[in-house]
């Protein structure tokens, strides 16, 4: 509203100027008590009826004032001025109560307003403060205007001020005299605690303020309070509620508005109680500029932190290639391409022309096209769901396939692998597996076809050639002959078959090495006895056949051989099994079958196998006798191993052994087990011990015959190699025992020794019978405690080391001797001193020394009567060697370290870890691999050897560009 | 007739697919095999240190046509051929290095020295001087008239040029911002407690509206044009000469120092430098990055140039000649592969960034075995021999014996210094860090 009426500004003449300053400014020293009385009221009416209460005490004081002054000038005007202190208290009590007097009031303050926005508000303030008030909202009603405006007052109060000090000079003795009555009525006014701070604050100026203008003031306020009144409307009246009113209570939008409202309404009473909010002092133009600065580099610095990710990025990378931030280089698509092409050249003048002709020369056509082609297909929709369908199967089909091919990679079971390829490889030749197994069934055939026609040869004999021409009919011309014969002529061939193999030396039961099963105890039983039976029916059934005596083929010596061969093998088989299975079968088949047996004292063995006669040295039965015998069961080399296990006939064993085509022992070996054995036969107490027995017992078990199983050979060979171990280990021990019993020697030993040279086993042999012999040398009283009848070496190892141990026990005495024998045989060996005289040497030759390098002669007199002149310094060396007391073996009595340095291996090693490396390993690891391309890959060469900084030549290269 | 066995191989074995490939090569790769690898590196490290440094011939050329010293060097942005130099005498010379020709040459630019050139777009080319001008050339028309003249109030010291805009910073005993298209300048950002002479000025290249001076009051001062205001001044224990900012790293300023010493600081924490670059024997007249940001040059009144690593603080690489007086500009090409020197015998001169790289056409195994040979060095270096032949540089007998002296001087400082604390209270605290004693104070 100040502002509004600031066009009533001209009543301010140059003659009133002084004064309405003067005015300013005690407005403004009674803002404070205004404001308080002010906020007091509106808390208890929300009318702006009391509004007029400061001003009003405001006036009352500006009468007070005035009244002084017309008393002491002799005044203007009636006015207030007659007022006493009483009057005075009454007409400012007034207001409160009366509640009718309000328009007078109201008029007065409205007349005072607007004398205060005139001369606080001048043109150029409006200009100062214009974006100040048009922030404000303009719906604030004329309370807060009014509120503002007095507030500005305020702020131009200081400046009032001077110049009202300035102007005040001619009444300053009156104000004086009126201080002191001043002070008292101020102090009865209720408000008056504003007024005194505010007159604390300002000092004397205040007091001194100019009182004409006051009264000028207040005459002119008066009369325009009186004439506007008439005019104006209640507008002290008009509130927000008032405003609201109109949109009446039905409408729930208003509930809301006036709650928004609510915040604008009390405001200005909550504003005018509280302190008045004058704006502090500016501060000095130097500390508000170094505040501004500090403030713009916080948001520089902030700025700035905005690289750090890049900056880091930079700083961490191994390689940095230049330029870092790349131009992205337009990339042009085809679409572009075509867009832009013109035909230019002959060939894409015409090559268009087609394409227009063809009405495919731009997209749209070409759609078009299509378009009519599809149009021109017209498939119906049956066809198009049925296409779809086959292509959906196909689909599924071909990701089922793809499912189950991922599932069949994943299995790693090589079994299932290797089926898979016989599978597969199979797939290549046929796809049945049935025909699969025809097909090599009858491959096998053409196989073993063509393996008869190769040993057609072998028809050649008499019969064969009968057969032949019989067709292959025996005897019997009938269906059964016929059967026989062929049979007969099989026979044959597999017979000439096996034989070939045999006049080869090859192994016959080679069908046999397939792997030992292992059976418990009771299934081994059985099955010995089942062989047994066996054995016994084929007994019978040849005694049987023997007895016929036909005329058939069977009949035939050929023939017969034939089925004793056969029968051997058999034999041997069964045997062999017996032996591997440690059956005791022997005893029996000895029990039963051993009296057709008949044992040759002739040194040459005839044997005959598979037609062929072999003559060997040594004993033998003769077959000849055993098929007389009629077929016995057992074969030559299989009933000899047989029985040379029994314990009762060595020489049959030996004799069996000699049998056996392959001569495992060398003549003398045999002649001594021939004494041995001889010895035996005459001694029956060495016969009787254990260690003539054994002796060919172990010979026997050794044995393998060419025909014996691979199994047999390789259990055979284990052997070998244990006892030859055992034997070694026996030697040592001998050797050992050799050493300290000097006394000890065995004169049996040696002769054994020398009869052994030929094979370890022979020597083991020998080696044991000469520790026997010691043994027994040695203490008498000692049972041989070998009762166990055990081939295996390794326990006559045990026991003899047994053995050695107890004697060792049980003389402590030869231990001490042992003992002196050491001492004795080292007597000349001073070890300790040794070492030390060692050390001190190295300690010596390490020394720092001086070395005389005089050239005696040179430089010096000679002949009688010279004296010996001192060495010169220039021609002593020194040799900064190592100081004893810094040698690394000081003080250490049991090592000598050498502190001799390799010169050539300084080269690579480094005194301290050098600058980026933060441990040893760290840097033994960066120097273990070698960077060069001999050792390292292609690529690997080259990321080793890539530079950090890599640019391209020939670019600029630009600072970071900032992208946000 | 005699059959003849033969063996063969196959060529693709040992052959190259195509002409130009490597040739394939088989090795056993097992370290078991090479039992005498790292001997044999070693002594290839030795070979190419040796190698190194016979090839090390950084001199390129000396571009003559100043008559008295050059007194400033600048390089185009956006090219890697044209560099300008200003001289004492008022001349001005726009090089085009690979040709070695002169696309501009005003022999009277200005009175008294040219003390600052900076380029601006579409080849134009500011200089301002002491006669308190600062003038806009053309160098493309050749012309020898100034496009444009911005007259000043005082002798200018320094003018530098924002990254892609119109608006330019001069120095002289204010720091102002123009415009090229304004006659007087937009703004003035002196620190108001400023009163001495400020001496270079530089743009940000990155933060382009940060800006950094130092005086002859031993400031180094920021600014920003976007807040209006100088934001924050640093006064050293001895004046700086020139500046130059990071091109990677937007932080980091580098501030060559009367102290013989070369200091980076980081803007955002200027109570410290965040390293010390020593190996001057005298005063560093100009310092400038490379655009790599790896490396940075610094010419020293010691006549010697240097090349330093960012964040190693010794042994730089050094040139010298014999001919070669006080350099007062420095300066390295935009495409990081030269650097220029100007001096006081009035040449500015062209070497090679890394002395003994090869000009010309380098091939691809040439350039794999230049590789090699320095990773090799490089891994090498803590070696006794590697190591000595690779760092060792020979001096002019002056610099050196100035190297020696100050050297003797600085340790009987330390001893002093350690002797003053072992016998007085001063020993008590810890002693203060090198870094710490640079800067006197941070003022805002």
């Amino acid at each position: 509203m100040a502002r509004n009426s600031s066009g009533s500004r001209p009543p301010s003449s140059s003659k009133h100027r002084k004064p309405i300053k003067s005015v300013k400014k005690f407005n403004a020293s009674g803002y404070a008590k205004r404001h308080a009385q002010k906020a007091a009221k509106s808390k208890a009416r929300s009318d702006d009826f009391y509004e007029y209460a400061p001003e009003k005490s405001r006036r009352a004081k500006i009468g007070l004032d005035l009244d002084r002054e017309e008393a002491l000038d002799a005044g203007i005007g009636p006015s207030l001025g007659s007022d006493d202190e009483g009057d005075f208290e009454d007409f400012r009590k007034k207001p409160r109560l009366i509640g009718e007097n309000d328009e007078d009031d109201e008029i007065a303050s409205e007349d005072d307003e607007e004398i205060d926005s005139d001369a606080a508000f001048e043109e150029e303030d409006e200009d100062r403060f214009a974006g100040f008030f048009s922030s404000r909202s303009n719906s604030e009603d004329d309370n807060s205007d009014a509120l503002e405006d007095e507030s500005e007052e305020d702020e131009e109060s200081d400046e009032d001020e001077k110049i009202s000090i300035s102007l005040s000079d001619a009444e300053e003795e009156a104000t004086g005299a009126l201080d002191d009555l001043q002070n008292f009525i101020s102090s009865l006014d209720p408000s008056s605690s504003g007024n005194k701070r505010k007159a604390s604050m300002d000092g004397g100026d205040f007091n001194n303020a100019p009182t004409q203008s006051k009264k000028r003031r207040v005459l002119r306020e008066r009369t325009e309070a009186g004439t506007e009144s008439e005019f104006r409307t209640k507008g002290a009246g008009l509130t927000l509620t008032d405003l609201l009113a109109p949109l009446g209570e039905s409408s729930t939008s208003v509930s809301s508005l006036e709650k928004s409202v609510r915040a604008l309404q009390p405001s200005s009473g909550e504003a005018s109680k509280k302190r008045p909010q004058t704006l502090s002092a500016p501060l000095p133009q130097r500390a508000q500029e170094r505040l501004d600065r500090e403030a713009a580099y916080e948001q520089t610095k902030e700025e700035v932190n905005k690289w750090n990710s890049t900056m880091k990025r930079i700083q961490e990378a191994e390689h940095l290639s230049f330029p870092l931030q790349a131009q992205s280089q337009g990339k042009v698509s085809n679409l572009e391409l075509a867009a832009k092409f013109k035909p230019t050249t002959d060939l894409e003048m015409t090559v268009s022309r087609l394409l227009a002709s063809a009405n495919m020369a731009t997209d749209a056509s070409v759609l078009q096209t299509e378009e009519n082609m599809l149009k021109a297909n017209a498939l119906s929709v049956e066809e198009v769901t049925e296409r779809r369908r086959e292509l959906r199967r196909m689909r599924e089909l071909m990701f089922r396939a793809e499912v189950k091919a991922k599932r069949v990679k994943k299995i790693k079971s090589k079994v299932y692998r290797r089926l898979r390829r016989k599978e597969r490889n199979a797939g290549e030749g046929a796809e049945d597996p049935d025909e699969d197994n025809e097909e090599k069934r009858l491959r096998m055939e053409r196989d073993r076809a063509r393996e008869r026609a190769t040993l057609k040869h072998k028809n050649t004999g008499k019969w064969a050639q009968q057969m032949k021409k019989r067709n292959g009919y025996g005897e019997d011309d009938d269906d059964e002959g016929m059967r026989s014969g062929r049979a007969e002529i099989e026979d044959m061939l597999t017979r000439g078959e096996k034989l070939r193999r045999r006049i080869q030396g090859q192994d016959s039961g080679s069908e046999d090495d397939s792997d030992d099963t292992e059976e418990d105890d009771d299934d081994a039983e059985a099955a010995f006895n089942e062989l047994q039976e066996l054995r016994n029916a084929d007994d019978d059934q040849d005694a049987e056949a023997a007895g016929k005596k036909g005329k058939s083929v069977f009949e035939m010596k050929f023939m017969k051989d034939a089925m004793i061969r056969r029968q051997h093998e058999a034999n041997k088989m069964v045997d062999d099994f017996v032996k591997e299975m440690g059956g005791d079968l022997r005893e029996e088949s000895e029990g039963g079958d051993d009296d057709g047996e008949i044992q040759d004292d002739s040194s040459v063995v005839v044997s005959r196998a598979g037609g062929r006669m072999i003559f060997k040295p040594g004993a033998s039965i003769s077959h000849q006798q055993q098929v007389s015998n009629n077929g016995d069961a057992a074969s030559a080399a299989s009933s000899s191993t047989l029985k040379s296990n029994s314990p009762t006939s060595p020489i049959t064993s030996t004799s069996g052994r000699k049998n056996s085509s392959r001569s495992l022992l060398s003549q003398p070996q045999a002649s001594f087990s021939a004494n041995a054995t001889l010895n035996a036969d005459i001694n029956p107490w060495l016969a009787g011990s254990s260690e003539s027995h054994k002796a060919p017992r172990k010979k026997n078990e050794v044995i393998v015959a060419k025909d014996s199983s691979a199994m047999a050979k390789s259990k055979n060979k284990l052997k070998k190699e244990a006892r030859k171990a055992a034997g070694e280990k026996e030697k040592a021990n001998d050797d050992a025992v050799v050493e300290i019993q000097m006394n000890n020697v065995l004169s049996l030993a040696g002769e054994d020794a020398g009869a052994d040279s030929s094979t370890t086993r022979t020597m083991a042999q020998g080696k044991k019978s000469g520790d026997k012999g010691k043994q027994k040398a040695l203490s008498s009283a000692e049972v041989q405690q070998d009762t166990d009848e055990d081939s295996d070496a390794n326990s006559e190892v045990e026991e003899q080391e047994r053995t050695l141990l107890k004697s060792k026990k049980g003389q402590k005495l030869q231990a001490i001797e042992q003992r002196e024998l050491v001492a004795r045989a080292f007597a000349g060996d001073n070890v300790v001193k040794a070492f030390e005289d060692a050390k001190r040497a190295e300690i010596a030759a390490d020394a720092p020394k001086e070395v005389d390098t005089t050239l005696p002669g040179w430089g010096s007199w000679g002949g009688a009567g010279t004296t010996k002149v001192k060495p010169k310094s220039h021609l002593i060396k020194k040799v900064a060697g190592i100081d004893p007391k810094s040698r690394a073996d000081y003080g250490k009595g049991h090592v000598i370290i050498s502190e001799k340095k390799d010169k050539k291996a300084a080269k690579y090693l480094v005194k301290d870890l050098p600058y980026p490396y933060t441990s040893r390993a760290q840097f033994e690891r960066r120097m273990e691999q070698p960077l060069g391309p001999e050792w390292n890959t292609r690529v690997g060469f080259q990321k080793g050897t890539l530079p950090k900084v890599v640019k391209k030549m020939g670019t600029v290269i630009n600072p970071l560009e900032k992208l946000f | 007739m005699v059959k003849i066995s033969v063996l063969q191989h196959d060529p693709s074995s040992h052959l190259p697919t195509r002409p130009g490939d490597p040739t394939p090569i088989s090795r056993n790769l097992n370290p078991n095999m090479h039992p005498f690898a790292r001997a044999r590196e070693r002594t290839r490290a030795l070979n190419a240190a040796k190698l190194d440094r016979i090839f090390a011939k950084p001199f390129v050329d000396a571009l003559e046509g100043h008559v008295d010293a050059v007194e400033v060097l600048a390089k185009q942005p956006d090219s890697i051929s044209t560099v300008a130099s200003g001289s004492w005498d008022g001349g001005l010379i726009v090089h085009n290095l690979p040709q070695r020709s002169r696309m501009l040459h005003v022999p009277e630019a200005h009175k008294g020295k040219v003390s600052g050139i900076c380029f601006s777009e579409n080849s134009k080319l500011l200089s301002c001087g002491v006669d308190r001008n600062v003038k806009l050339w053309n160098f493309d028309s050749n012309g020898d008239e100034p496009v444009n003249v911005f007259p000043g109030k005082a002798a200018f010291n320094s003018i530098d040029h924002q990254r892609s805009s119109q608006l330019f910073a001069t120095a002289s005993n204010l720091v102002q911002v123009w415009d090229e298209t304004k006659s007087a300048p937009i703004s003035n950002l002196t620190l108001p407690t400023s009163t001495e002479t400020v001496t270079s000025v530089r743009f940000n290249l990155s933060e382009t509206s940060i800006l950094a001076s130092v005086g002859s009051d031993r400031s180094f001062c920021l600014y920003d044009i976007r807040t209006g205001k100088a934001e924050r001044r640093v006064i050293m224990q001895m004046r700086s000469n020139a500046l130059a900012w990071s091109p990677t790293m937007p932080t980091s300023v580098l501030l060559a120092s009367e102290d013989h010493n070369l200091y980076t600081f980081d803007i955002r924490h200027l109570n410290a430098p965040s390293n010390i670059y020593k190996a001057h024997v005298a005063a560093v007249m100009s310092c400038d990055w490379s655009p790599t940001g790896t490396e940075f040059v610094s010419g020293g009144w010691d006549r010697t140039v240097r090349i330093w690593k960012t964040g190693q603080g010794h042994t730089p690489e050094v040139y010298h000649t014999k001919r070669m007086q006080r350099v007062t500009s420095t300066l390295f090409t935009t495409d990081a592969r030269f650097v220029l020197s100007g001096s006081d015998d009035g040449n500015v001169r062209i070497w090679k960034a890394k002395a003994s790289e090869k000009l010309g056409i380098v091939t691809a195994r040439e350039r794999a075995a230049i590789e090699y040979r320095g990773s090799l060095v490089d891994r090498w270096k803590m070696d006794k021999e590697v190591g000595k032949i690779a760092r060792q540089r020979h001096l002019p007998k002056p610099v050196y014996s100035a190297a020696k002296l100050k050297t003797t001087m600085l340790d009987a400082r330390r001893v002093k210094e350690e002797r003053r604390r072992k016998h007085t209270r001063a020993g008590e605290s810890k002693p203060t860090a090198e870094r710490k004693k640079v800067v006197i104070t941070e003022q805002s």
